[in-house]
């Protein structure tokens, strides 16, 4: 996957006016998440550290998002969605039971954990649960489908899409108050938003240009 | 809360100081004579040295519209990306007006200067390729010339400043073009009626352009009714003069050129304290010095009322009725 | 830098003091009313419906209290640039949802501060069609109202003044309406591309009139396109009932009550409300009352109602006819979206710049009801989402897909669902915080429902595609706003309450929001709540007058 936005970095506004003090103080916080887990168990967070891995896999060359950490820590923090499927149970419950009814598939399959098997297969059970068709008295009655679809994805991707590094990846302006944006139709932009590397551009040159956005 | 009360006193201070300059009766511009006590001259006489006096206000009063047109086309052209290479012409041509324009100020030969007169025909010829590309702008918008792309595309009216501009400079180097002992004229019109009519149409033009954009920003401020109800006067008193008799003081149209002139710098104090309280302020200069009121556009009434001053004095020195 | 006190730690309207939401550490004078003390009206929520009634009521006179859930958030002061933090405006305690088509609640339909779900809205500001107030005799389906829709046009223009709505100076369909009171915003790419493909398809658009002031007015400076305004807008351009209403309310001697979780309505023997039980700073109130006003939204106004109960109202308050809880409908929001070789960048600007309502005005359709389509920009979160919950994706392809974030356009509609009493609001056995029952929400798309969607999918298709659009997916399950709950009628049998939103069982008991909805048209229906709103202020001061309150 190629870098689209090379050398952009949300993070070189956080003194311009497109950044106030409750966001920085909100940014430092999000970077700040605690990486070792408080509501999950030692084998629970290996587990969710496997399967955040698959579900939103990171480049090996930048320091990664912590997803599980966030996973954890909107259970921690008590952070709700505000509302609930009648066959789910709340959210910590369900990731205790998600992850275990996992685990206890591949073991039944392969004699092992989830977080030994090879991406493929590691992939493939994924599927399997987004399909619906992992059962078993360890999901408790929650249907593994809902559990995929309303916490697995949500949860993790969210994670990572709340994540600056994200915001990079994407081009996002970022956060943008008191300074909003000037130019706002097509291919048009503004000094303080990302520069996206054309085919046949200079890549040095469009890094050169990200460099300067702030 | 002190915020606003600051905005009143200081829009009440610009009225008034509109009102005092407008009443005190000299002429602005840096005039290096004062003009003041008009000399009425004796019918059949013809006084030499007028027309090149008037010349060069005319000069002024271009140079005067175009440091607005530079100023307002540079913001704005850069907040338009340059998408097109060609919208670097208007900052060039303007800039050169302006160039000219100073060198016409202090020019007292009683001739045209060809490198004047070609800048100037340049720029009002730009600034009607400028309407063009405008128009065009406009169509190409989804709903074409909706009030929606009259607020948002490029303005119709802008680049017309700079075809006035143009147009006064080609005026005065007409004026100054004179043989000496004979009355100015352009295209045997008399030259003080050209202009007067000149200057007419200019601030109609403008007026419109103002009262588009005032539209648009809601009328959010009772100030934002000056610019539609004062200049417009000046530019049926202007009109009045033009087809009227040349031979009369006319000192009410003067005091509105004159409160013309000062609401053209009274617009861009309170175009700059529209920028101050957008969200920001100054210090997100960024983004409102481009999206807030602009503060370079006010000006152009200014230059409109000196050429309309000069067309005055133009048909009091040259009565051809 | 002033520190901000957490606005969910303690209640920040206290003290003889609310906050000045348009000065950082500003405050305003607040009247506050004694532990017993009996005010005319206590106001339950302080939202679209509730906040236009406060602020009108206090203006006539009488002594209101308006009591809020959620916390009094200062714009300045409070709200970051980002999307997790300003889940933080939304109710996220927990409803159960249910049904063969369970509604996403939370930031889609629920917000929970001072200014209701006003605070988070996309400040779509949209009058009725007027046929729809007479939807059965004029359309053939769903229920007539009993309000007039001429009686209601003029009500329309109060509220557009009040919220300084930004539209264009023509509006393409309904009958005549008055200048709105600001112009309409500049067209982003997003908005443009609506625009443009509406003109292929030979439809007319618009571009949306919009609760955001595009020049100063008063404190509110214009708005600055930062894109974030679902997550509460820091410029303070968004009109709000936090910065219109409320203020006027507080300054007309309104109280107001923040972090004050109204948990049952108190009835005397006579069956007249006698008062609210509220739980503020850690225990529970009784705040005495000569009329209670149920302003919750289509969600919290039944489960109060069926939670307060008793013995003399068995089945819950005002619920002679059963209906309280029912008819809960909510509006169908699919989308299509799409890919351009331009970089559209929808994150800059309100998100729904322009609309078209063509299929709300055109009846050449075999299914009932309207819908509109409106342009779209969701930030990095919410792409992400609809991306996952339409295409399945995860992975690194949904990483691929993710990397065209720039280059994206989309449209969505707000799309007309019938009443049926099925789909409701009952309370379930769990517990929150408060230790309150909370509420169970059940809904099933109807026949009906799913033709309007099909065909709007299909249209929205159609229109992206006469762009160039590439690429092209629909999101085919998305719905948000909700009505109907505690229903509007002309029999007591058939409805909750009567065109004065007064319920027909307890006269001194209201309800003044978007549950008193029959239908819910095509349209986003917060203009309309205020209108009612502003209606029903006018009612009770004439009835105030006769005697009849």
């Amino acid at each position: 996957m190629t870098d689209r936005y090379p050398g952009y970095d949300v993070l070189n506004k956080r003194w311009s006016e497109s950044w106030n003090e409750p966001t920085r103080e909100v940014i430092d916080r999000r970077l700040a998440v605690p990486r070792g887990p408080r509501f999950f168990t030692a084998t629970e967070w290996v587990t969710l550290g496997a399967v955040c891995d698959r579900i939103m896999p990171q480049p090996k060359d930048r320091p990664p998002v912590p997803l599980a950490a966030y996973v954890d820590q909107k259970i921690t923090d008590g952070s709700l969605d505000g509302y609930r499927y009648a066959q789910m149970p709340p959210q910590g419950e369900a990731w205790q039971r998600g992850l275990a009814a996992l685990d206890q598939s591949v073991n039944e399959a392969h004699g092992c954990a989830f977080h030994e098997l090879s991406s493929e297969r590691q992939d493939a059970l994924l599927h399997r649960m987004q399909q619906g068709d992992l059962v078993g008295e360890a999901w408790g009655g929650m249907p593994c489908k809902l559990f995929f679809n309303h916490r697995v994805i949500p949860d993790i991707v969210h994670a990572y899409y709340a994540h600056p590094t994200a915001w990079n990846e994407l081009g996002f302006g970022g956060p943008a108050s008191p300074r909003g944006y000037v130019r706002m139709g097509l291919d048009r932009s503004d000094p303080w938003e990302a520069v996206e590397a054309k085919p046949g551009e200079d890549i040095q040159r469009t890094k050169r240009r990200n460099d300067r956005v702030g | 809360m002190s915020r606003e009360i600051n905005a009143v006193a200081l829009s009440g201070a610009a009225l008034l100081g509109l009102a005092a300059l407008a009443v005190r009766p000299r002429s602005i511009g840096g005039a290096v004579t004062p003009r003041r006590v008009r000399r009425r001259i004796p019918a059949g006489t013809i006084d030499p040295s007028a027309a090149v006096r008037s010349a060069r206000s005319m000069n002024r009063a271009a140079g005067v519209i175009a440091t607005a047109v530079l100023a307002d086309s540079a913001v704005e052209h850069y907040r338009g990306s340059f998408h097109n290479k060609a919208m670097v012409l208007p900052l060039v041509t303007a800039a050169l007006s302006l160039v000219v324009s100073a060198h016409g100020n202090a020019d007292r030969r009683p001739a045209a200067h060809h490198v004047r007169d070609g800048v100037y025909t340049t720029a009002a010829l730009t600034g009607l390729i400028g309407t063009c590309f405008h128009i065009f702008n406009i169509s190409k918008k989804p709903g074409g010339f909706s009030w929606q792309n009259l607020f948002y595309s490029a303005p119709i009216g802008a680049p017309a400043a700079l075809t006035l501009s143009g147009m006064m400079g080609f005026l005065a180097e007409r004026v100054r073009d004179t043989t000496p002992g004979l009355a100015p004229t352009i295209g045997g019109i008399s030259a003080g009626r050209a202009v007067a009519a000149a200057t007419s149409v200019g601030l109609l033009g403008t007026v419109a352009e103002a009262g588009l954009l005032h539209f648009r920003g809601a009328y959010h401020d009772p100030f934002m009714y000056l610019p539609v109800t004062i200049p417009p006067l000046a530019a049926v008193l202007m009109g009045h003069a033009a087809s009227g008799r040349t031979n009369r003081a006319r000192p009410v149209t003067r005091f509105l050129l004159r409160l013309t002139a000062a609401l053209g710098f009274a617009g861009a104090g309170f175009h700059a304290m529209g920028v101050a309280r957008n969200m920001g302020g100054w210090r997100n200069w960024s983004q409102n010095v481009l999206s807030g009121p602009p503060i370079p556009a006010p000006p152009s009434f200014t230059g409109l009322a000196l050429a309309g001053l000069a067309a005055l004095g133009l048909m009091e020195d040259h009565p051809d009725d | 830098m002033i520190v901000s006190v957490d606005p969910f730690s303690a209640p920040r309207a206290a003290n003889g003091r609310a906050p000045d939401v348009f000065n950082r550490g500003g405050w305003v004078p607040m009247h506050q009313f004694g532990e017993n003390d009996v005010v005319d009206f206590v106001v339950v929520g302080t939202g679209a419906g509730g906040g236009p009634l406060v602020a009108r009521l206090a203006e006539t006179g009488f002594s209101v209290i308006g009591f809020d859930a959620g916390p009094y958030f200062r714009p300045l002061e409070d709200f970051a640039s980002d999307e997790r933090e300003q889940e933080k405006l939304y109710w996220t305690d927990e409803r159960i949802v249910d049904g063969a088509n369970p509604i996403t609640m939370g930031g889609k339909n629920s917000g929970k501060a001072v200014g209701g779900s006003t605070v988070h809205f996309a400040m779509v500001s949209l009058r009725f069609r007027p046929e729809w107030f007479k939807s059965r005799s004029a359309l053939g389906y769903g229920a007539d109202w009993p309000l007039d829709w001429k009686e209601m046009w003029q009500y329309y223009t109060k509220a557009e003044k009040a919220l300084s709505i930004a539209g264009p100076v023509t509006y393409p369909w309904g009958p005549k309406r008055p200048r709105y009171p600001y112009r309409a915003h500049e067209l982003n790419g997003a908005a443009e591309l609506l625009a443009r493909g509406a003109e292929a398809m030979g439809m007319k658009w618009t571009a949306t009139p919009l609760a955001t002031v595009s020049a100063p007015h008063g404190q509110s400076p214009p708005c600055v396109y930062r894109g974030f305004c679902r997550f509460g807008c820091s410029t303070n351009a968004k009109q709000s009932q936090l910065v219109t209403f409320i203020p006027r309310a507080l300054q007309a001697g309104a109280e107001i009550r923040d972090l004050a979780m109204v948990g049952s309505i108190e009835t005397g023997p006579d069956g007249r409300a006698t008062g609210v039980h509220y739980h503020r700073e850690g225990r529970w109130h009784f705040q005495k009352a000569r009329n209670v006003v149920v302003a919750g939204y289509a969600v919290e106004t039944p489960r109060l109602l069926l939670a307060s109960a008793n013995g003399r109202h068995p089945d819950g308050l005002a619920n002679s006819s059963g209906l309280v809880g029912k008819n809960l409908m909510t509006q169908s929001n699919q989308a299509v979206f799409g890919t351009m070789a331009s970089e559209v960048r929808w994150y800059k600007g309100p998100p729904s710049l322009a609309i078209t309502e063509h299929w709300n005005y055109d009846d050449r359709k075999d299914f009932a009801g309207g819908y509109c389509w409106m342009a779209q920009g969701p930030l990095p979160v919410e792409w992400a989402n609809i991306q996952t919950s339409s295409r399945g994706l995860w992975g690194q392809p949904l990483r691929d897909a993710m990397q065209s974030y720039n280059h994206q356009v989309g449209l969505k509609m707000v799309g007309e669902m019938l009443p049926n009493e099925a789909n409701r609001v009952t309370l379930a056995d769990e517990k929150d915080q408060y230790g309150l029952r909370i509420a169970r929400v059940t809904y099933s798309w109807g026949e009906n429902d799913k033709a309007l969607i099909q065909h709007a999918l299909g249209q929205m298709q159609t229109s992206l595609e006469a762009v160039g659009a590439n690429d092209i997916f629909r999101q085919e399950d998305d719905t948000n706003h909700l009505a109907g709950t505690a229903r509007m009628g002309d029999d007591p049998t058939r409805s909750v309450v009567n065109s004065d939103c007064r319920t027909w069982d307890i006269p001194n008991l209201w309800v003044c929001d978007g549950s008193v909805f029959p239908t819910t048209g095509g349209v986003n229906p917060s203009l309309t709540i205020t209108s009612i709103a502003l209606r029903t202020a006018d009612r009770i001061r004439t009835l105030a007058a006769r005697g009849e309150l």
